[in-house]
């Protein structure tokens, strides 16, 4: 009878333990997901802002740079393109942020055309209004390569926990996929250099 | 058997290699103890440094907001706008309510170009927008650079960004600490009251006992218990304000553990 008690206890112990390393680590893997979300949510914000201003410095650079059409447009497509890529953000595997990378990469290397382009024309590399947008969009590119490494950094945090032994068996039960990260692309994904 | 060993050993060796030769990150550390100028090229003279520290860490202590100046001979490789903003994010320049740091990053030239950028954490970025900062850096840093009078660009920019940041948080930075360094001292201060009231109390009991000057020494007691707590309540006033004056006094308190997003603009010459 005694017995039958202490054997009880050992498993009401066991359980409790249990039921406590699993809450733990389940809420601590909550926690660090919603961090990479909100990571995400910043990431977002700085790449619509860029996308922004683009109307803007399209319209300028038109009335200075009525041959350019062709670079023009395809800042325009770019533009839409990066925008209606848009990802959930409780999906934000390798291949999701590698798409979105992409996409918005392009954006980049047709912006990064469009700014070239300045030194043909004079009168528009001279505008008041123009040097204002760049620099705009520079202080963007800036802000976009600042949250990208946040990104990247909450969402290493976030795998660290998620693929650490004996955690991953939780991991695993209810669901916690591994998150992407920003690679840095050759090329594709340099900001367009806008000199002063 | 031996073999395995030896084998282990070579396996420990090269791994902890392989960890050392890692490179640390190329950023600075955050300086200890915390100063908010950081002359790490050694372009100010002391006095200069001591001057500029001393009007920040005053600014610091009137509106909270923390601005860092940082000068380094080279830039590792990064972009002067990442080497400032990881040197906000790193050291945690301003509060971390507020996010209100700024990162004054100066690259002097030498062979190669001169390197300056402002980095604005979010809280400031409404207060000093980039267009600012960049004005900033055009018009009153860059002149004074290129004549390598670096301390006067540097103060001339810093004042124009204290006039900035004040208007959007102005927090006196005394008050946190007023409200948790009068508590202790109040406690401490009800403490040591305490037990002089417990000695009072255990020495009269002791005297009581003691015959014949009982009545006059219980008489003492209970005269003198009301002076004693009543200035008492005036050292607690004087200990909370001599807090304050402790905070204000005691140089730069540290930094915040501010954020930056990436804000702020950048130059060269």
């Amino acid at each position: 009878m005694k017995k039958g008690l202490t054997v009880l206890l050992i498993v009401a112990a066991v359980v409790a333990g249990l039921f406590l390393w699993v809450k733990g680590a389940y809420n601590g893997m909550v926690t660090a997901d919603e961090n990479v979300q909100s990571a995400w949510a910043q990431v977002e914000n700085v790449y619509q802002r860029r996308a922004d201003l683009i109307p803007n410095l399209v319209a300028t650079v038109k009335g200075y740079a009525q041959h350019e059409s062709q670079t023009l447009e395809n800042v325009v497509s770019a533009r839409a393109k990066a925008t209606q890529m848009t990802i959930d953000p409780a999906d934000l595997s390798e291949e999701a942020i590698a798409r979105f990378s992409e996409a918005q990469g392009e954006l980049s290397s047709a912006l990064g055309r469009l700014l070239l382009i300045q030194e043909n024309y004079p009168d528009l590399k001279a505008n008041q209004n123009f040097s204002e947008l760049q620099a705009q969009l520079e202080g963007t590119e800036n802000r976009i390569a600042t949250e990208r490494m946040k990104f990247n950094e909450t969402a290493k945090a976030y795998n660290t926990l998620i693929r650490k032994f004996p955690d991953n068996i939780i991991a695993s039960m209810f669901g916690f996929e591994k998150k992407g990260y920003f690679e840095a692309q050759a090329g594709a994904e340099t900001a367009p250099k806008v000199e002063f | 058997m031996k073999k395995t060993l030896k084998a282990l050993i070579t396996i420990a060796a090269v791994l902890s290699a392989i960890c050392v030769s890692i490179p640390a990150s190329a950023i600075p550390s955050r300086p200890s103890p915390a100063r908010l100028v950081n002359d790490l090229a050694g372009v100010f003279t002391p006095g200069q440094a001591e001057e500029l520290e001393r009007v920040l860490v005053a600014f610091d202590d009137s509106t909270s907001n923390q601005i860092a100046v940082v000068t380094v001979r080279d830039l590792e490789g990064y972009e002067a706008s990442e080497y400032a903003t990881r040197i906000g994010l790193g050291w945690g320049v301003g509060s971390e309510r507020f996010d209100n740091g700024v990162v004054i990053l100066v690259k002097p030239k030498d062979t190669s170009a001169g390197k300056v950028f402002i980095a604005t954490g979010y809280g400031l970025e409404g207060a000093i927008p980039d267009a600012y900062a960049k004005r900033i850096i055009n018009e009153v840093m860059i002149p004074h650079f290129k004549g390598e009078d670096y301390y006067m660009g540097v103060a001339e920019a810093c004042k124009v960004l204290m006039q900035l940041a004040s208007g959007e948080i102005s927090e006196l930075r005394e008050d946190e600490f007023d409200e948790d360094d009068a508590g202790a001292i109040a406690a401490a201060i009800l403490i040591v009251l305490i037990l002089i009231f417990v000695i009072i109390i255990v020495a009269g009991s002791g005297g009581g006992s003691s015959g014949t000057g009982s009545g006059s020494h219980r008489g003492g007691r209970t005269i003198y218990t009301g002076p004693i707590i009543t200035s008492g309540r005036n050292y607690g006033g004087w200990g909370s304000s001599s807090g304050g004056f402790g905070g204000g006094f005691g140089g730069f308190g540290g930094f915040g553990g501010g954020s930056f997003g990436g804000g702020g603009a950048g130059g060269s010459w």
